[in-house]
Parts: C-alpha cells; structure tokens; sequence
C-alpha cells in the first residue's frame, strides 16, 4: 500500500531523518513510536510532502508519489490529519468539514461524508455553524480527524491524536481511531506513548535520532517493558 | 433637502467605486497577504481596452465591459505568472513582490502614455440620460455603477462562502499547510485570486472611464482611496471592505457638501487615524494569521 525507502529529510541545511524505510500494508495500521523531537512529525510532513525530502521514496501502490507536490499528494489519498490540528480558525465547523473533501471525486460525494462524520461525533452537527478557532482542544481534534475522513482516503496519516488532551479526551479519539482502522482504512500513527497503541498497532517501529532502531510486530513490542523503558524513558 | 440628496447620492457613487477597486485589492491581500500596488494599472488597463474597443474596433459600447475585464484579467496573470510567481514562498518575498507590484504598475502606466499619450481620452456613457430629483442631476450611468458594484459585491462574497474554489481562497488565506494537506493546489488558487481581482480592476476602471474620464494617471486616485478602504475595513475582510467602502464614500461627500470640498481629504484620513489607532487590524480584521 504505503511504501517509505531510505528517506532523508529535514529542514533548512539540518537533517533529521537520516535514511528511514517503513511498510503500510493494506488495512494494517502502523505506528511510528518514539519521544519528543526524534522526527516523527518530520516523517509524517515529508510522507504527505510539507517537507521535501532530500533522498528517498515514497511510493502508494507502486506508485511513486514523492516527486509531486502536498495537493497532488493528498488527492492521491495519502490524507495527513497533522499535530496541531491546523484548523480554518475563521471557518465554520461546516466548512472546515467541507473543505475536507475539497479534491473533486470526494466533493461530489460530501453530503454523504457529511453524515458519515455527524454519526461519529453528533457534536459536531450541532454546532456546524461555530466558528473553529472557538473550540475547545478536544473538539479541535474531533474536528480535526473527522475533516481527514472527508476525503477519499486510501492511508490515513495520524500525528499524535492525543496531545495535550484530557484522559477521558484522549479515550475518545483512540476509540474513534479503532472505529477506522476497523472500517478497513491503513492508519499511519506518530505516537510517544506506547499505551495507546495496545489493541490498535498491528505493527510498531521505534524511531530514535532520526533513525528506526527497531520494527516489530505491536503485541511483541509493547510487551517488552525494559526496551520501552530504554528507549522513552 | 436637495443637499442631504446630493451627498447621498455622491457619496454612494463613490462608495460603489471604492467598494469595486477595494474588494480587489482584498482578496488578494487575504489570499496571498500581498499589497498589489499595481491595482490601479489594472483599472487603467480595463479603461484603455475599453477606449479603444469603442474608438478603434468601432464596437458598441457595451461590448467594452467584458473586453475589458477580460483583458484586465489577463494582465492581471500574466503578471503574477512572469514576475510574482517566481518569488512566492522565497525569503522576503513579500517585499521583494510589493516592489514587483509597483514595477509592473509604472511600465502599465507609462505603456499607456506611450501608446494613447498624455491627453485626456473620452467614452460615450454606457446608458445617457438623467433626471432631477429635489435638483439633483441623477444620471443612469451614475445608478448604473451603484448596481453593478452592488452585484459584484454580493456575488463576490458568495464565490467566497459558497463555492469549492471560493472557499479554497479562504482556507488558503488561513493556513497555506493545511490547505495543501485538503488538496488545494495554491499555485491554481492563487491565480484564480489574482484573475478575479484585476478583473474587477478592470471592470472598475471601464466602468468609471466611461463616467469620468480616462488618462495614464487616472489609476492612482481610485488605487490610493482603495488601499484606505481596505485598510480601514480591515485587511482581507470583505465584509469589512464594503462597510469601510460606503462609509469612506459618504463620509467624503458629505464633508465635501456641508463643510467644503477641502475638507473631504483631512476627515478622511483623519477618520483613517482614529479608527486605526482604536481598532489597528482594522473595521472587521482579525489578527494577523500565519504567513507562508
């Protein structure tokens, strides 16, 4: 589905993906763990191409797509639901969603996705007319995956869900991320925290200083608690 | 009676005009957060094309508005795909194209004084005729210009909240990533946005050629006044943009009625000033969003 070789990226002159491969197989959701600041967000912005890369391939289907530019990238259906959320704060609920299924094929379709993300946060047809930058973090986050799933995704691109929220917060969007990935779409998953990827990875790379020291299948992985600890502390 | 007619009817017409040469101006600055300094050569553009549709190619009057918008629009891109686009998105490219803007407006200018020379051109009115209420001379062509901006007005800001591309310009304007992340090509966008602005530079500028009079310096006036209106409305808002646009036109009329027409220039900008210094984003701004 997904395939990443030898990618080099970083920004401005300082490299800090120093040649990292990865597979997303169909329907499988993968999850790059590692701490703060050793290029997570980095890789998911040089996959959806925010972020040139400096060597490397990112192929989807066979396809290479590492050549083209963020839009055309995301109209391949590599859709990137990114840190920060990245709102339209001076847009509506409605119209962040609508602005999801920007690329043709899914506008065509997007009364339909419409429904589709009212049924998986109700909020949010309640108050489609708020304008976003109102919200709070957690709503911003719903909004957020639910304006992804706009889109006629065939990967999702997830950085860190659950920054800076609330536990009870943090459960909902996990849930809501397991409703996906059971729905058959591959997930690509940043995460630091080894926790919420139980019962969701099927398979987890650690990513350290730019590099993935290890990849393993995500029961294997998680259970081994002296490897987590060496490497998140 | 006849005063308080005269002033509102003015300051309408003005504001009409500010309103079409401002929204231009708007759009883009929300889009792409560049000052076109060469908006007024496009309203020239628009009136020259028009002049010599009637003049040269003998055609009806009417068929100078779409010529003329239409060749606004395509100076308008060419522009930006020749000089600006090479530097968006390079460091310091906004003042690198804010100068690029005033580049291409004085080769404009001085184009036009080259080819038509200094004199002052004339244009058959779009529709003749006029008649006196409460002894106010009320031309057609005068109500004419108040209509059309009105529709362009209206419809301009309905592109923007209703429609897949008109909404694109927004969300571009918010957050340039994130749009890319949506799909949005920005270079399509963008040029959509500079397209529609000069188009209606140009509609603008045929427009009040045909009402006034037309000169290669004929741009500036309406330019300057345009950037206090959006400036005062707020940068990239148009809702601010109409409000500060018939507000700056009645303003300036009624002063230049009751007070003296030395007067409408100082409360103007005096207005500028107070607003600005209450209120520094603006009528309707919001604050400064992220930049490229």
């Amino acid at each position: 589905m997904l395939e990443v070789r030898d990618l080099v990226a970083g920004y401005g002159g300082s490299e800090v993906l120093h040649g990292v491969s990865l597979r997303l197989g169909d329907g499988e959701c993968v999850a790059v763990l590692g701490p703060n600041g050793h290029g997570k967000t980095t890789f998911l912005r040089a996959v959806s191409g925010l972020v040139p890369l400096a060597a490397g391939t990112v192929e989807l289907d066979g396809e290479p797509i590492s050549d083209r530019r963020p839009d055309e990238i995301a109209a391949a259906g590599v859709v990137h639901i990114p840190q920060g959320d990245m709102l339209f704060p001076e847009m509506t609920v409605l119209e962040n969603l609508v602005m999801g299924a920007y690329v043709k094929r899914a506008w065509r379709e997007r009364q339909r996705k419409l429904d589709r993300a009212y049924e998986l946060f109700p909020w949010l047809s309640k108050r489609k007319d708020q304008l976003a930058r109102s919200l709070s973090g957690g709503e911003r986050r719903m909004l957020a995956i639910a304006r992804g799933l706009m889109a006629d995704a065939r990967v999702l691109l997830i950085d860190e869900p659950s920054l800076g929220l609330a536990p009870v917060t943090t459960e909902q969007i996990y849930a809501s991320i397991r409703g996906i990935k059971e729905s058959g779409l591959p997930i690509l998953l940043a995460d630091e925290n080894a926790n919420h990827l139980q019962g969701l990875a099927d398979r987890v790379y650690l990513l350290e200083t730019g590099m993935f020291v290890r990849e393993a299948p995500a029961d294997r992985l998680l259970a081994d608690e002296a490897l987590l600890a060496a490497y998140l502390g | 009676m006849s005063e308080f007619i005269q002033s509102a009817y003015s300051g309408v017409l003005y504001g009409s005009v500010y309103g079409l040469m401002a929204l231009g101006l708007t759009v883009i600055w929300g889009a792409m957060r560049l000052l076109n300094l060469a908006h007024g050569s496009l309203y020239l553009v628009g009136g020259y094309v028009g002049w010599t549709v009637v003049n040269r190619l003998s055609m009806p009057v009417e068929a100078a508005v779409p010529v003329s918008i239409a060749g606004a629009a395509i100076a308008g891109l060419l522009m930006y795909g020749f000089f600006l686009r090479p530097l968006v998105g390079r460091p310091g490219w906004d003042s690198a194209t804010l100068i690029t803007t005033v580049g291409v407006g004085i080769a404009l200018e001085a184009g036009a004084l080259l080819v038509y020379g200094p004199q002052v051109k004339d244009f058959p009115s779009l529709i003749s005729g006029s008649f006196i209420y409460e002894k106010v001379l009320i031309t057609y062509q005068g109500l004419l210009v108040m209509a059309v901006a009105a529709v362009c007005l209206l419809s301009v800001s309905t592109y923007m909240r209703m429609s897949r591309r008109g909404m694109a310009i927004r969300a571009v304007s918010q957050d340039v990533d994130a749009a890319k992340l949506m799909g949005i090509p920005i270079d399509t966008t963008f040029a959509i946005v500079i397209a529609l602005s000069a188009g209606l530079a140009g509609l603008a500028g045929v427009l009040l050629s045909s009402t006034f009079y037309l000169s290669p310096t004929s741009g500036f006036t309406p330019m300057i006044l345009a950037v206090v209106v959006t400036i005062l409305g707020g940068l990239g808002s148009i809702k601010g943009t109409v409000v500060a646009a018939y507000s700056i036109g009645l303003i300036e009329s009624f002063v230049n009625v009751y007070a003296g027409p030395s007067w409408g220039l100082p409360v103007l900008f005096g207005t500028m000033i107070v607003v600005l210094t209450l209120r520094p984003n603006g009528l309707f701004g919001v604050g400064e969003v992220r930049r490229l």
